[in-house]
């Protein structure tokens, strides 16, 4: 006990010498954050963030804000999670556009209101800088909890040396899924039985998957979830069953979509390759295709069924919850700053994202990159159509259910009518305590 | 070691032959000696107290925080945690994700442990006697141990790749029809295999070598001497030789084969639909994307049970072998 003591005393002090060490001007110095970042898409992200930040640090002599790169959106939830448990979170993150419900539900998110109303802007002023369609996974109940950053929708990259090479013209892309299924089978090469050259690829990994189902189900008129309410989504409906349908169509009737999940780095390796003539993937994966294409390329929107729709993927910015107050206040500084005009159509450059700032497509700079990448000025086209990323309670989770039995679809081991009945029976499940407080709390 | 065998003959033979527990002195004369023999002792815990600490804090603390938590559970969202005894053990019992998982692993365990061990033992009898191709040949075989397991992980990826992998561009084209190596839920969990195995031979192969050093020159060369070929040398002399090396590589292939999950980690995330879901994984999944804290330390308690008491096992069982005839 004694020496237990002298230990505890002993150690105390070494403490608060490295306290003092680390810390010599508590008071005096600048107020210093740190904002966990992401890499979730193909690119050179980290570096170009180390830049972003130290441009902003010498901008700002009060703040010294410090990148921490945390990985993937779902590593950067976890170590947001662990922090925020640890009682240190840091004063911003990019985080993933459909974890803010879930953070929210768990009470770790900051309402921003309060941050917007003492700018002296009222919120519709201030969201109303970002596109509509972003609005969706950045407002809950009517609170703002995120600020968007980088988004991005899916496309349909198309090899236009191969489609000329097929006798199709790169300048009029399909538009119909009855119109992209005959470009898939002309621009499949076959030697007998065997395929040297697939006429589409649509990735399918945890995450992408899930992005894609919702893509698809969109462009057949339907929706993948309840965008006003986390405890719902609709998987066993005509439209998901049509868009599952036609996926596996393309595999197991058409033969132009190599059987089996692939992830996303085997589907854009695979276009760059030249073994997939045409591929949905990000925007986020521009940049990439840009900088590695040795052949002519085309984006075009995704192609529809009954209508034209995409949900938006990417990033906002929070402020977790717990933070003391001048902490929070220099991470609203820095939030502004990074999703400001200048800055986010720099980032929008750098990545191939798009900037959800609309006046980043009125500077200079931006007119410019336009002129010289029309490609990247699809993406922005296509956000007239795009609508929210699924956000649920519990959305890996509930997303998980339908890519596992999706996997199975995609591998010829379940019909897809099965596969869906599945998939909703699990997210009910997982779905059900959030329900049991909510939607079915009845006096 | 040859005690612990002979004690159970002893305690039948003679039962009350235990000096401690025929006479029990006074209280007071025990708390004495209790004194005594801690006043000496105390230097010795003194030097270990800094290592304790840290122990304590960093082990022993988490671990206890594990059990604790194992018992809580939140009904909703929004409720309060509250004690539940032993239901997240049922629940994750109940879970057809575990169950699956569990599966997984055993199919895992089995296939990554006898073929790395029986390569392992191949290429120790090979590179037995030292020269220089031997040597290099040895080092070779170790490389894949020192890549960390997540650029192995990493490099494997583009190895694996469909369609345009290594793999397929080299094997694939002798194949009818290219496997989605990484996205074939029949095939995912064999690509894992492959690399458990191309990383852990190499290591096991060096427990061997050791092993083989200790085998007696002398009865090598009575059995020379006496005519015995090489396949009776190796099934009479050098592997009852290996057995307590054996015992010990078997244990540490399956400690691996529950801890090593950066692969399916970088690789497939558990997938396609949960076919490389191993436990280790699952209670990641329960902890990070559930946030169910209760049922991961539930999964964890219980895969910490399962493997203590087969270290347990198999240690006992080397420690009878060893002190056996």
């Amino acid at each position: 006990m004694l020496f237990s003591r002298r230990l505890m005393l002993g150690l105390a002090m070494v403490g608060t010498l490295a306290g003092a060490l680390a810390f010599p001007a508590l008071a005096e110095g600048p107020t210093e954050i740190d904002l966990f970042f992401p890499v979730p898409v193909d690119g050179k992200l980290a570096r170009d963030m180390g830049t972003l930040i130290k441009e902003f640090n010498e901008g700002h002599p009060n703040i010294k804000a410090t990148a921490v790169y945390t990985g993937s959106y779902d590593d950067t939830l976890i170590k947001t999670r662990a922090a925020i448990k640890a009682g240190k979170p840091p004063a911003a993150v990019i985080m993933s556009a459909n974890f803010l419900l879930d953070m929210q539900i768990e009470n770790e998110l900051t309402n921003l209101d309060s941050l917007i109303a003492a700018d002296g802007t009222t919120k519709d002023q201030f969201l109303g800088q970002f596109f509509p369609a972003l609005q969706g996974n950045a407002v809950i109940n009517r609170s703002v909890y995120g600020v968007p950053f980088h988004n991005s929708t899916p496309l349909l990259y198309i090899n236009a040396d191969q489609a000329k090479e097929a006798g199709l013209d790169p300048n009029k892309p399909p538009q119909t899924w009855a119109e992209l299924t005959d470009w898939a089978k002309k621009l499949t090469k076959r030697e007998g039985d065997k395929v040297t050259r697939w006429g589409i690829a649509i990735p399918c990994a945890y995450d992408y998957c899930g992005w894609m189902m919702e893509t698809l189900t969109m462009t057949n008129g339907g929706r993948y979830y309840n965008e006003e309410f986390g405890g719902e989504v609709y998987y066993d409906t005509p439209s998901m069953l049509g868009a599952l349908t036609w996926w596996n169509d393309l595999i197991a009737k058409h033969k132009v979509h190599a059987p089996g999940a692939t992830p996303g780095p085997a589907v854009s390796t695979s276009f760059i390759s030249g073994n997939a003539a045409m591929m949905m993937l990000s925007t986020g994966s521009l940049t990439y295709v840009r900088d590695n294409a040795k052949f002519n390329y085309k984006v075009a929107f995704i192609p529809r069924n009954v209508r034209n729709a995409v949900p938006i993927g990417g990033a906002s910015l929070i402020i977790p919850a717990g933070l003391e107050a001048d902490k929070q206040k220099a991470a609203w500084t820095l939030i502004k700053w990074m999703t400001s005009p200048e800055k986010s159509a720099w980032w929008s450059r750098a990545t191939g994202y798009f900037a959800p700032n609309m006046a980043a497509y009125k500077t200079p700079d931006m007119v410019d990159f336009l002129n010289k990448n029309p490609d990247a000025k699809t993406a922005v086209e296509q956000l007239d159509v795009a609508k929210p990323w699924f956000a649920t309670y519990k959305t890996v989770p509930v997303r998980k259910t339908l890519e596992d039995e999706v996997m199975l679809v995609l591998n010829g081991k379940k019909q897809p009518k099965e596969a869906l009945v599945a998939a909703q029976k699990a997210a009910d499940e997982t779905l059900k305590p959030y329900n049991a407080e909510t939607s079915l709390k009845l006096p | 070691m040859r005690s612990t065998s002979r004690r159970g003959e002893m305690s039948l033979a003679e039962p009350a032959a235990l000096p401690v527990a025929t006479s029990a002195p006074p209280r007071l004369h025990v708390l004495k000696r209790f004194a005594h023999r801690l006043k000496a002792s105390l230097p010795a815990y003194l030097l270990l107290l800094p290592s304790l600490v840290f122990l304590a804090l960093f082990t022993y603390g988490a671990m206890g925080r594990v059990f604790v938590d194992a018992l809580y559970q939140r009904a909703t969202p929004k409720a309060p945690l509250r004690f539940v005894g032993l239901d997240n053990i049922s629940a994750v019992l109940a879970d057809p994700y575990f169950t699956g998982a569990v599966v997984n692993n055993l199919v895992y365990a089995l296939g990554t442990a006898i073929p790395s061990i029986a390569l392992a033992l191949l290429f120790a009898l090979a590179l037995a006697r030292t020269n220089a191709v031997s040597s290099a040949l040895r080092a070779a075989l170790f490389l894949p141990v020192l890549i960390p397991m997540v650029a192995a992980s990493a490099l494997f990826l583009f190895i694996f790749l469909p369609n345009v992998g290594l793999l397929d561009y080299y094997i694939g084209r002798l194949l009818p029809v290219l496997p989605n190596w990484l996205g074939d839920p029949d095939i995912a969990l064999y690509a894992i295999m492959v690399i458990t195995i191309w990383k852990n031979a190499g290591y096991y192969m060096l427990f061997f070598l050791a092993g083989l050093q200790a085998v007696p020159e002398d009865v090598m060369e009575a059995a020379h001497l006496d005519g015995a070929g090489p396949f009776q040398r190796l099934r009479y002399i050098i592997l009852p030789e290996l057995k307590p090396t054996f015992l010990f590589v078997i244990v540490i292939a399956t400690l691996n084969a529950v801890t090593q999950v950066d692969h399916v980690f970088v690789m497939t995330k558990g997938g396609p639909s949960n076919a490389t879901n191993l436990v280790l994984f699952y209670i990641y999944q329960q902890a990070v994307e559930h946030y169910d804290i209760g049922k991961a330390s539930a999964a964890t308690l219980l895969t910490l049970g399962a493997l203590m008491g087969l270290t347990a096992l198999s240690f006992r069982t080397m420690a009878n072998r060893e002190g056996g005839p």
